[in-house]
């Protein structure tokens, strides 16, 4: 309907596949190698996951005349974030049997577990399936784990919009049967016709799609940056419905000019519960139908937005809908962070957000965050909820067990660590990278940490240490750090160099645009020095790093 | 009896024979009694000869191929002829028997194959008689070992004892066995065509020491296949030498040079200069250049500890102990008891690997395939001699070895199709044959069954084996990585599981090529064969063994165990 334009290929693997079966079951058998084949890569993120390999053992098993060390990633559909303490323990057992024990808190509210080799996958997910936990569509091109700000001691009404994200993701389901046939070896189903998608048809959506809901006045899911995102409208401390914001999305690719990030537009607002479902599903079907199917660079609702525009998708909206759109309501979103330490919610009950660098759950010689982690699932309890900044929030602690849930978080220095870490630390992020992102030009995760200690030393030379800069970095420009969205951006191009993104807001609601290319950390590190010492001379009272920047460099 | 010229000629020709020569000798002689003097030497009558029985203790199959290769010729004589295995060769018959000959090899540090273990204890444990016995002994062996075909020798000497008589003397074969075993066998054959007194008396040959071709080769490459984690070390070794010429099916022998930390060590122990000349079996050589290249120092067989001990006049309890050892735990007096020591030992025999590549792929170069011999002394780990030199060559080493023939293990005809077993360095000479048949474009179909530990780490040249089932060159693959799951799993389960498709193969005329180790794989393969046929043929358990049994007789089943 959109282009005439040849379709990509992954197109043809999406309708060819027999519901996402395509293939999977054969990969599967194959005895002399760990991956699967090329057209089930694409149709297996569909069922959460992601064939990877380690990219440091290369050279060295071809040499071996092994093949590359495929594993696969594997990441859960938690929408909102929220596991219970039986889920945590469940997923602690099985990230130490069958993956690299290293529990990942992702930037989007889930975990993910890395290095399973083909023979774990089904093993795993059956684990998964007795807690009660499933990977379906956590990847892919299909509606991603729904986002909903983290934190239950923001609002009072949080329970009842963290419903919504359930929901939703519920809502935008695909109907086929194959996760269950592939991995839970459930019966085919005989009639086909119980599997027909009025939503994705056999086409599914062109790109991946992502919804996010931010309940004001924090920004912690970075709303804009999400194809769909809604802020709830609180009044009186009711919920009175939703504005609605399209079009966010942050991926780029290098040296195209087609595409760049783009933050959410707001086009209205919704006020009931059955209103807000059908919006999101018919924005969807847009998205379905107008989507660029033979570009996937240009694929996103941000470019079928700016392709059609406002006006038009507002109209066509309202047709496939059947309702208008009122005009949005006001909101403040004035902060974008984590509550770190102990918070109390309206019901008396007690939150402690943990600090984990770059979302790794592991132990290590400071701070043994796994086995602290196990131990209080053990209690039960205390939920576990995790922050789009890839932290954990020990969750709904009666007062009468604060103090076992303290005793635990200190015995294994969590508290310590949490409180050490410095401000700047706190608020960065960066994506997996190196080793197994097969997009990775530059190393994220395992490089930040040691970048961010020596800034922290040019932070403390111009008495800023207690700034809440937000810094991200990721390897690619594909985003998943959502670096365009924050003060001091990193983008890596090749080994050790990164773009350098400086001026986006301290709550995500301004993006940030190129500075320098191709810094290597010597660079990087002299620029910083530079502007701090100018931030430190020339900013005005209260001005954040990044409203700093934008002026002065703009200037 | 003799004039004194005479006995003073013969006494020093026999004070310095070696145990070889005496033999031989002694063959020499009865020979020529035979022949010149009036009386006869060994059986009396002449009488026509009927029947015979050939029984064979075999390792490799060529004492089998010998043992059947005579039989036939027996028969074309007119003459009744059974064969036996002795590992299925009913003792009770022994007293029995009239003609009988025994083809046997002789394994490793002298022990007889296990085919022929039951019936070697059987001649010395019981006191049978054997009056009636008239026999004679072929024994296959490797010159390059100190107790060559000392099988043979034993049980040719020991049915003597028990009252058999000689119808030939013993004869002992080199690697090369096949002309002389066959020159030996004629003899015999005319004494049983003609009556132990018509023709000549057979004479034993001096064995002919195979002057193994030794090739200087220039190791290339060598990498560990194993990735990190892994239990094992499987070395890929290229080595390059000119003009070499081998066979898929071969192996190659290599004799592993002593580690210099280890003769350091050992000449700092008994205070003597690695540059001190001494006498070793009438040769000077210097400490060092003996232990470095010549003597096994390693691993002593019971034989030397035992005359370790009486030169240092001490007892000294049965295990596995190196001279290092021996000389910490049990000193030597002085330099002059150290040289009485050093005298004792044996040289480093040879060890043999399979080949893994083809010349048809890579001219001029040999690959192997070794596994580090890993174990424990003490909790200390340890490695074997030859396996532990091989892993640490490095690049550009030279490397002498020589090349040993299987023709027991050879490739069927182009278009045959055949199914290879082979886990762990079994893969070896099935990799020559792929490398083999791809550059041949043999038009047979390829089936491999390969295991090992672990898939990620020990799947040893897995990318070739991707590119050949890409290729179309190998039909199918089939992996078993025993440790990858609860429960263990091996190459048999994945023949099982694929029984109907193979037993399809085997009807259809396939090869059947299992390498390894001999147990417990192989004979948990051979059970796995033996099931298949039984459940897919329809048979019953005892016909299906008749058809495996078959298809070793029609060389359609084939093995190179160790």
């Amino acid at each position: 309907m959109s282009n005439d334009k040849k379709l990509s290929e992954v197109e043809a693997i999406k309708q060819n596949s027999d519901g996402l079966r395509g293939t999977i079951q054969e990969s599967l058998q194959n005895e002399i190698t760990g991956s699967i084949s090329e057209d089930d890569q694409a149709l297996i993120k569909f069922h959460g996951m992601y064939q990877q390999d380690d990219r440091d053992l290369r050279a060295e098993r071809a040499e071996k005349k092994l093949e590359r060390l495929y594993t696969f990633m594997i990441r859960l559909r938690l929408p909102g974030g929220f596991l219970k303490p039986e889920q945590w323990e469940a997923a602690h057992n099985i990230a130490g049997e069958h993956s690299t024990g290293v529990i990942k808190i992702t930037t989007r509210q889930t975990i993910q577990l890395h290095g399973l080799v083909k023979s774990k996958i089904k093993p795993a997910i059956h684990q998964f399936d007795e807690a009660q936990l499933d990977s379906i569509a956590t990847c892919g091109d299909i509606n991603r784990n729904v986002l909903c700000s983290a934190h239950p001691g923001q609002s009072a009404i949080h329970a009842q919009v963290f419903a919504y994200a359930d929901k939703i993701s519920t809502l935008l389901l695909p109907k086929t049967n194959a996760y269950y046939e592939i991995w839970l070896d459930e019966e085919k189903i005989a009639d086909k016709k119980d599997e027909d998608d009025p939503l994705y048809q056999d086409r599914y959506l062109p790109r991946k799609f992502k919804i996010a809901i931010a309940i004001p006045p924090n920004n912690d899911i970075d709303v804009f940056t999400n194809d769909i995102g809604l802020i709830a409208i609180i009044e009186n401390d009711k919920l009175k419905g939703f504005n609605i914001a399209v079009g966010g999305g942050l991926g780029t690719t290098h040296g195209n000019t087609a595409t760049y990030p783009r933050l959410g537009t707001v086009i209205g607002f919704i006020d009931s519960e059955e209103k807000t479902f059908k919006t999101v599903y018919e924005i969807l079907t847009i998205q379905r139908d107008y989507g660029n199917r033979s570009d996937r660079k240009n694929a996103r609702l941000k470019y079928t937005l700016d392709k059609y525009g406002i006006d038009w998708f507002k109209e066509e909206l309202e047709k496939r809908t059947g309702f208008p759109l009122d005009v949005a309501r006001p909101y403040v979103l004035n902060e974008r962070k984590d509550y770190y330490g102990w918070q109390k919610n309206h019901e008396g009950l007690w939150y402690y957000t943990v600090f984990v660098e770059n979302g790794r759950v592991l132990d290590n010689e400071i701070v043994a965050l796994k086995t602290a982690f196990l131990e209080i699932a053990r209690t039960r309890k205390a939920n576990f909820r995790f922050t789009g900044n890839q932290n954990v929030i020990i969750s709904d602690i009666k007062e009468a067990n604060k103090i076992v849930i303290q005793e635990l978080l200190d015995k294994y220095h969590v508290i310590a660590h949490t409180e050490n870490a410095s401000a700047i630390r706190k608020n960065a992020m960066a994506c997996v990278a190196f080793n197994t992102c097969p997009l990775a030009l530059a190393e994220g995760q395992r490089y930040l940490p040691q970048l961010i200690s020596k800034i922290e030393v040019l932070l403390s030379k111009y008495a800023l240490e207690q700034e809440e800069i937000v810094i991200r970095m990721t390897g690619c420009p594909n985003g998943c750090a959502r670096p365009f969205a924050a003060e001091i951006g990193f983008v890596g191009t090749a080994y050790g160099r990164y773009n350098m993104y400086l001026g986006g807001d301290n709550q995500g609601l301004r993006l940030n645009s190129i500075y320098k290319e191709n810094l290597d950390e010597a660079t990087i590190l002299k620029e910083l020095d530079t502007l701090f010492n100018i931030y430190r001379q020339q900013k005005n009272e209260g001005e954040s790093f990044g409203d700093f920047t934008h002026k002065y460099l703009n200037n | 009896m003799l004039v004194k010229s005479k006995l003073n000629a013969l006494t020093a020709l026999v004070s310095d024979a070696t145990y070889d020569e005496l033999i031989w000798m002694n063959g020499f002689i009865s020979g020529a009694v035979s022949v010149n003097a009036s009386r006869p030497a060994v059986a009396a009558a002449s009488v026509k000869i009927d029947k015979i029985t050939i029984v064979y203790g075999t390792e490799s199959g060529n004492s089998k191929k010998l043992a059947t290769g005579f039989a036939t010729k027996v028969k074309q004589n007119g003459i009744a002829v059974k064969v036996a295995s002795l590992d299925q060769y009913r003792l009770n018959d022994l007293p029995n028997e009239g003609y009988f000959l025994v083809v046997v090899s002789t394994q490793g540090d002298g022990e007889p194959p296990a085919a022929a273990k039951k019936f070697y204890d059987h001649l010395f444990a019981d006191k049978v008689t054997l009056s009636n016995l008239k026999y004679g002994v072929i024994a296959l062996g490797d010159s390059a070992y100190p107790l060559f075909c000392k099988t043979g020798a034993d049980i040719d000497a020991q049915l003597q004892q028990l009252g058999g008589t000689r119808i030939a003397t013993l004869q002992k074969c080199d690697t090369d066995y096949e002309p002389i075993a066959n020159e030996w066998f004629e003899q015999v054959l005319s004494v049983l065509k003609n009556g132990t007194d018509g023709g000549p008396r057979p004479q034993t040959h001096a064995v002919k020491k195979v002057d193994k071709k030794t090739y200087a080769g220039t190791v290339v490459t060598n990498i560990n296949l194993n990735d990190k984690g892994s239990e094992k070390k499987t070395h890929h070794l290229e080595i390059t030498a000119e003009g070499l010429v081998y066979e898929p099916g071969d192996s190659i022998g290599i004799i592993p040079e002593n580690q210099p930390e280890t003769i350091n060590a050992i000449l700092e122990t008994v205070g003597i200069n690695a540059d001190k000349i001494i006498q070793y079996r009438g040769e000077e050589k210097t400490l060092f250049q003996l232990f470095k290249k010549e003597l096994n120092i390693v691993y002593l067989p019971e034989r030397i500890v035992k005359q370790y001990g009486t030169i240092v006049n001490q007892e000294i309890p049965e295990t596995k102990i190196g001279l290092l050892d021996l000389l910490k735990i049990y000193p030597v007096k002085d330099a002059q008891q150290f040289e009485q020591v050093v005298n004792i030992l044996e040289p480093i025999t040879p060890r043999l690997y399979s080949v893994s590549s083809s010349l048809n792929a890579h001219t001029d170069e040999v690959h192997i395939t070794v596994c580090r011999d890993k174990f424990y002394i003490n909790s200390e780990e340890r490695y074997g001699l030859c396996s532990g030199y091989l892993g640490q060559l490095s690049e550009n080493i030279q490397l002498n070895f020589y090349v040993h023939k299987n023709n027991q293990f050879r490739l069927p005809h182009s278009d045959k199709n055949i199914i290879m077993i082979g886990p762990g360095t079994g893969i070896a000479p099935f990799r020559a044959f792929l490398e083999e048949r791809d550059a041949t474009r043999a038009t047979g179909k390829n089936w491999l069954f390969f295991g090992d530990q672990h898939f990620t780490t020990d799947f040893l040249y897995q990318t070739e084996i991707q590119n050949w089932f890409s290729t179309g060159l190998l039909t199918k693959v089939n992996t078993a990585f025993s440790r990858d799951q609860p429960e263990k799993v091996y190459v048999q389960h994945k023949m099982l599981a694929n029984a109907a498709e193979l037993y399809d193969w085997i009807h259809s005329g396939a090869y059947i090529y299992i390498c390894g180790t001999k147990e417990p794989m192989s004979v948990d393969v051979q059970e796995a064969l033996q099931l298949i046929i039984t459940e897919q043929g329809g048979y019953t358990a005892e016909q299906a063994k008749a058809y495996l049994e078959q298809l070793e007789e029609e060389g359609r089943l084939l093995k190179d165990v160790y």
